[in-house]
């Protein structure tokens, strides 16, 4: 390590963990506070921007010190600064002081900035959509998600003691907001067969199949009627043909 | 497609407050002159890359109507971890996408290596003036400018803290820089403003011993002063007097040269940030009169 190195070891130590890393020799206390701060502020801010459930679930000061630690102990690997949520959430998964339904509450207050920023991608759509017989295509930007509290209510008055798996779909619709729908195990999971590139018919065949349903024809119906208000809503923009490559 | 040359005139940093207004503004442009001082902009390549939706969409509106500069804040010049080439790599096709002509960091550093892993904390920390950091920074410039195949400009960074190893000052360690690595200069007139009072010298004598040659632009802002010899550089506030000063007399001494106004929280409306940057218009204008006179009495 070269000299000034050193030094820069010992400031950003100091930044990250001032309780445990002493101000550098010969540092003036009052402008090395302008650093000090002016790190956590910036990182403060830009979680609690993204994170206001989070904050005030968790209450003012366990906030502050939950960023206190993020800070002291958590090596951020995105220059991007959209991406500074994601490292928060990243860091919380493994802080052992940060409740299990806080992390996933964490993760689902991230997704709506995920979703809002995703890329564009061209989907290359039947000119007339065919459900069943084709691939139902979901809108590029989204995700499918599983979490394993009802993370849609948890609030400061409302945390949760016990598990309740929660399925939901986040997408972002032509006019750029973000919409979250609440979806039952069984739509979930035909949305995960479409997603590998199954057409409306055959995901859901295997869903009755998996089911053991005693009328698949129910479940296709159903399906189908599923997948048409979704594309009402605007989270599934048509179908594709399925391509002999595509299932390789 | 735009072109270093066409990074000219004034150009107004680019918030996303901003772009409504902008967009507005520029529709009706025959009957409302509000915004036609702006001839270029800048954006922050860490707010927008790989930002879809309403950002990519907002982007490419900025794209075909004005020349735009980049102004990195995440590169991390001076950091202790390696040169984040994977993050430059996107930087490079970035411009290419959107015809950026122009890539510009600060001398500072923004990333650690604490406990032996990289880490950003996402802020403009100082850099010990050096020699060894002179050589290390060169260094990285150059590798930064080999990787994007481009020349970059570094700015002259604000900062509050002198390190206690230092071995030189701030306008030594710039122009060692500036040579060693031949890179363009990015001149923050507040800057130099801001470090003459954080540090007690003289602005002007800052002024007059920076590389003219080197200027690609420069940049304008407000500061916040939390006390009467310690100004934080926020980019909240009016530019104040003395830098108003200060780039005329740049002006003066250099011709005159791009210049751009910052300005990143408390933003007004857009009807008075153009008072500011109508300003710098005026500046410029009187500026080339200056010029002009000057040679005809030749």
């Amino acid at each position: 390590m070269l000299d000034f190195q050193q030094y820069q070891y010992a400031f950003t130590a100091h930044i990250r963990d001032p309780e445990n890393n002493p101000i550098p020799n010969n540092v003036d206390e009052e402008r090395m506070a302008v650093y000090r701060e002016g790190v956590y502020q910036n990182i403060f801010e830009s979680a609690s921007v993204c994170f206001p459930v989070c904050q005030a679930t968790v209450g003012g000061k366990d906030w502050h010190l939950t960023i206190r630690r993020f800070i002291a102990s958590h090596q951020a690997s995105s220059p991007i600064f959209r991406e500074i949520p994601k490292e928060l959430v990243t860091f919380l998964e493994t802080d052992i002081a940060t409740p299990a339904y806080i992390k996933q509450l964490a993760h689902y207050e991230w997704v709506e900035l995920a979703v809002n920023s995703m890329p564009d991608a061209k989907s290359d759509l039947s000119e007339t959509p065919d459900l069943l017989n084709e691939i139902p295509v979901l809108v590029p930007a989204h995700m499918l998600l599983q979490y394993d509290y009802p993370v849609q209510k948890i609030s400061a008055t409302f945390k949760p003691k016990q598990t309740e798996t929660t399925h939901l779909l986040v997408f972002r619709n032509v006019d750029y907001a973000v919409n979250f729908i609440e979806l039952n195990p069984m739509v979930y999971m035909l949305l995960a067969l479409v997603k590998q590139s199954m057409t409306g018919q055959e995901a859901l065949i295997a869903l009755a199949e998996q089911m053991q349903h005693p009328q698949p024809v129910a479940i296709i119906e159903f399906g189908v009627g599923v997948l048409g208000d979704l594309m009402r809503q605007g989270a599934v923009l048509g179908s594709r043909k399925l391509t002999n490559t595509q299932r390789i | 497609m735009s072109k270093l040359a066409d990074i000219n005139g004034v150009g107004l940093g680019l918030k996303r407050e901003l772009i409504p207004q902008i967009q507005r503004h520029f529709q009706h442009k025959e009957a409302d002159a509000l915004i036609s001082n702006i001839d270029f902009v800048e954006i922050a390549p860490e707010n927008w890359l790989g930002a879809g939706g309403q950002y990519a969409e907002q982007l490419a509106w900025f794209v075909e109507r004005y020349p735009i500069a980049c102004h990195g804040l995440c590169l991390s010049l001076g950091g202790p971890d390696p040169l984040n080439t994977n993050f430059l790599k996107q930087v490079k096709q970035f411009l290419s996408d959107h015809k950026i002509p122009l890539y510009t960091e600060h001398l500072s550093y923004c990333s650690d290596f604490y406990q032996n892993k990289p880490g950003y904390l996402y802020d403009l920390l100082p850099i010990p003036f050096t020699e060894e950091a002179v050589h290390y920074v060169a260094n990285r410039i150059k590798q930064t400018q080999d990787i994007l195949g481009q020349r970059i400009a570094v700015e002259n960074a604000s900062f509050y803290l002198k390190a206690p190893i230092a071995t030189m000052d701030e306008l030594t360690f710039l122009n060692a820089v500036l040579t060693e690595a031949d890179c363009w200069l990015h001149l923050d007139v507040n800057n130099i403003y801001v470090n003459s009072i954080n540090f007690g010298f003289d602005a002007s004598d800052f002024l007059k011993g920076v590389p003219a040659e080197r200027i690609v632009y420069s940049h304008v802002a407000g500061h916040y002063q939390q006390k009467p010899d310690l100004l934080i550089d926020t980019h909240g506030t009016d530019v104040i007097d003395p830098v108003w000063a200060l780039l005329k007399e740049a002006y003066a001494l250099f011709g005159k040269f791009p210049t751009l106004l910052e300005r990143d929280s408390n933003i007004p409306p857009i009807e008075t940030l153009m008072q500011e940057v109508d300003k710098i218009m005026a500046l410029q204008t009187a500026a080339a009169n200056v010029t002009r006179s000057t040679q005809s009495a030749v």
